[in-house]
């Protein structure tokens, strides 16, 4: 590649006579006041005579009236040339010098060829059929991540429980601390909250990669043009939705993408529904409960639950511009379409590795502190006669503290102690639900004869359960597509422990509608506050006040949304 | 430690992030997105034997501050008046980019053009000639395929007569 090296010193571009006499006196006069030597003065004069309001304020704060004396003078004498019109004519003569250099240094092609980037956008930001493909996208992306991430988590959940669990007993036995509450911390508290977590490692991985392919592809910039004719015909800013995909991600770096918006209002409003777009910390507590109640729908279940933390964004956005927000126009939404691009294995990988790496880093800080947290409150006993570390969990200081909030969550169909008190911890961070949910649901497994192996036999173990899982995710790929390689073996049908304990739970809070129960569970983990780290960033972005309206606007139409979910299915016979 | 600050500005997804990743050996998220990079993000450069620290600024259409974004470019450009700005420009939409360019020229800043997916540009049968752009506007121009990890030698060779 070539590089062309300096010829003349630097060549600004020259405005007209007239423009130029008042750049010469502006920069003179302000050469007579001191505070404004910080700024470039030649671009400072142009700025202040573009009539540059954030720029003329600071200004005068340094200079004094001096300089709105200097300015008004220079705008009188300039107001018989070009009349109120000052600022088109800075910019349209930028333009034109902008127009003769492009037209120097580049020579186009006297027919533009039709890019290949320009057909597959003819198809993919149709009019009518941009929205299906969007929605079928995501489809896609969702059922990959649950098929072919199923063996992978079945795998990881096995080394877990198994092997990692017995070394962990073993090691523990042999500084003779077997048997001891510290093996309950260590394995129930620790282990059982952090592996639970951990365990979701390949959903996320999926999920990252699926996204990575989209972002770096290009079409997600597709998706937020094709979202914006919906969304501004429903009064709300288009730009609006570029921010709430990156929230499908993470909500964090979502609620700072609020700042390409252009003004504060806009920002705030995008600010307060980017939560409900839902994040990949998420994905781990649907998987769970998807399996276990609608193992033959968990994509479709997953799917739904994406569709409606859009759709109830739309909605609120659509509430708070007809109310909070009231009589702002929408301003005119450019989005410059990036053109595609092959997506590069290390982009994506860098980005997949970055995203799981945070994932990772948070299960063994936020969620282990968690666990280990809400372990220590149910190994305290506050009723019955049990000692520390062994008694029933019902009798627990977790067991009293979540069945105080019970009430609230009692029509909604799942007002139990521990689904409760997952949803409590769940305000630290979406993943903390599993982990509480583990450690509540935690039923002895009558020490499931952990035969005793040897350390050899069990890393052998491991490596044939990845072999054997990779093989799984690869015959799940074509029965995404209707083919079904694997052959249709029906889960067992013996509900494990944990699978088991949970769907008992659900069905006696919910007096037996215990599937709906867990779909309205389901609704109240997507729109209730997402994490306390995305509390932290509305509150750096927004200010205390916004972050508590967020706050208890989710909380309310969290419950609302269960509520019409579970009360709104019994109606309806389900 | 370090000897200079340059700045890394151009309009949003022009590869800022990917020229930034490739001069200081960091792994910024990098997204076919326009505004990935929010804030600035800092990190160095070695031109031989030098460290010059390198500030990548959030992409914008212009230097007017109307967007939180674009106040976090021109304030730093105008108030921390780095040595110099590498301005990066998408070769295949020059004449919109060269905007911003103009607007940098005004701050008196001393830049350093870099004219990015050149190869875009080529494939869509735009040629460039980078030497009448230096000529006219005083600065080196840099044709790049930073993806493909062209131009990147010459860049540096610029950063080293600073």
């Amino acid at each position: 590649m070539a590089t062309a090296t300096m010829a003349l010193p630097n060549a600004p571009l020259r405005y007209t006579a007239p423009i130029e006499a008042e750049l010469d006196y502006l920069v003179a006069s302000f050469a007579t006041m001191p505070g404004l030597a910080v700024y470039p003065a030649r671009w400072l004069a142009i700025q202040l005579l573009e009539g540059d309001e954030t720029l003329l304020a600071e200004a005068e704060q340094l200079a004094g009236p001096a300089l709105t004396e200097a300015l008004e003078a220079s705008m009188a004498r300039l107001q018989p040339h070009y009349g109120d019109e000052l600022d088109v004519a800075l910019v349209d003569q930028r333009y034109r010098f902008v127009h003769a250099l492009a037209g120097k240094s580049l020579t186009r092609p006297a027919v533009p060829p039709l890019t290949l980037s320009d057909r597959i956008d003819q198809v993919v930001t149709h009019r009518w059929l941009g929205i299906p493909i969007f929605l079928m996208l995501m489809w896609l992306v969702f059922t990959l991540t649950t098929e072919v991430a199923g063996p992978f988590v079945d795998w990881v959940d096995d080394v877990i429980a198994g092997p990692l669990s017995g070394w962990a007993t073993a090691l523990l036995s042999l500084v003779g601390l077997g048997e001891t509450w510290v093996e309950g911390l260590v394995v129930d508290g620790m282990l059982a909250g952090m592996g639970g977590v951990l365990v979701f490692v390949p959903v996320l991985l999926s999920l990252y990669f699926a996204l990575a392919l989209l972002e770096d592809s290009g079409y997600m910039a597709r998706a937020a043009f094709v979202m914006d004719r919906l969304m501004h015909s429903l009064g709300l800013h288009g730009k609006s939705f570029l921010p709430m995909i990156v929230g499908f991600g993470c909500t964090v770096p979502a609620i700072y993408a609020t700042r390409t918006l252009d003004s504060q209002r806009d920002r705030i409003l995008t600010g307060l529904l980017v939560p409900f777009m839902s994040c990949g910390a998420r994905l781990p507590v649907y998987v769970l409960i998807a399996a276990i109640f609608f193992p033959a729908q968990a994509g479709m279940v997953i799917f739904g639950l994406y569709v409606t933390g859009i759709v109830v964004a739309i909605g609120s956005g659509m509430l708070l511009r007809q109310t909070v927000f009231r009589g702002q126009p929408a301003a005119p939404f450019v989005l410059e379409l990036p053109p595609y691009r092959l997506p590069t294995p290390r982009g994506v990988w860098n980005q997949m590795w970055e995203r799981t790496a945070a994932f990772v880093r948070k299960a063994w800080t936020i969620i282990l502190g968690t666990s280990v947290v809400v372990w220590l409150l149910l190994a305290i006993p506050v009723r019955g006669e049990g000692s520390f570390a062994d008694a029933p969990l019902e009798d627990s200081a977790f067991a009293t503290l979540a069945g105080g909030v019970t009430p609230i969550f009692a029509p909604l169909g799942f007002g139990s102690w521990e689904t409760s008190g997952a949803l409590m911890t769940g305000f630290v961070a979406k993943e903390v639900v599993v982990a509480t949910l583990i450690q509540t649901y935690a039923v002895d497994e009558e020490e499931e004869a952990h035969e005793a192996t040897s350390f050899g036999e069990d890393v052998l173990g491991i490596v044939g359960g990845f072999l054997a899982a990779t093989g799984d995710a690869l015959l799940a790929i074509p029965g995404i597509i209707g083919f079904d390689l694997a052959g249709d073996e029906e889960e067992e049908a013996t509900p494990s422990g944990l699978r088991g304990a949970i769907e008992r739970g659900f069905a006696a809070s919910s007096g037996g509608h215990s599937a709906l129960a867990a779909l309205a569970f389901l609704v109240f983990v997507l729109l209730y506050t997402p994490c306390m780290v995305a509390v932290a960033a509305a509150r750096h972005e927004f200010g205390p006040r916004w972050m508590w309206f967020s706050i208890v606007g989710q909380f309310v139409i969290a419950w609302l949304g269960a509520l019409i979910v579970f009360q709104g299915g019994k109606l309806l016979g389900l | 430690m370090s000897d200079c600050i340059l700045a890394l500005a151009g309009n949003p997804n022009v590869g800022k992030s990917t020229i930034f990743n490739a001069l200081t050996g960091m792994r910024q998220h990098i997204g076919n997105w326009p505004g990935k990079t929010v804030e600035r993000k800092e990190g160095h450069v070695q031109v031989s034997g030098r460290t010059m620290t390198l500030v990548d600024l959030p992409g914008t259409y212009s230097l007017a501050a109307r967007s939180l974004e674009e106040q976090i470019a021109r304030d730093f450009i105008v108030r921390s008046q780095p040595k110099a700005v590498i301005n990066v420009l998408d070769a295949a939409n020059l004449e919109r980019n060269l905007y911003l360019t103009a607007q940098l020229l005004e701050t008196g800043a001393r830049l350093i053009l870099v004219l990015n997916m050149a190869d875009v540009a080529t494939s869509r049968g735009l040629v460039l000639n980078p030497h009448a752009l230096s000529d006219e506007l005083g600065c080196p121009a840099i044709t790049m395929a930073a993806s493909k990890g062209q131009g990147l030698a010459e860049l540096r060779a610029a950063l080293q007569g600073l």
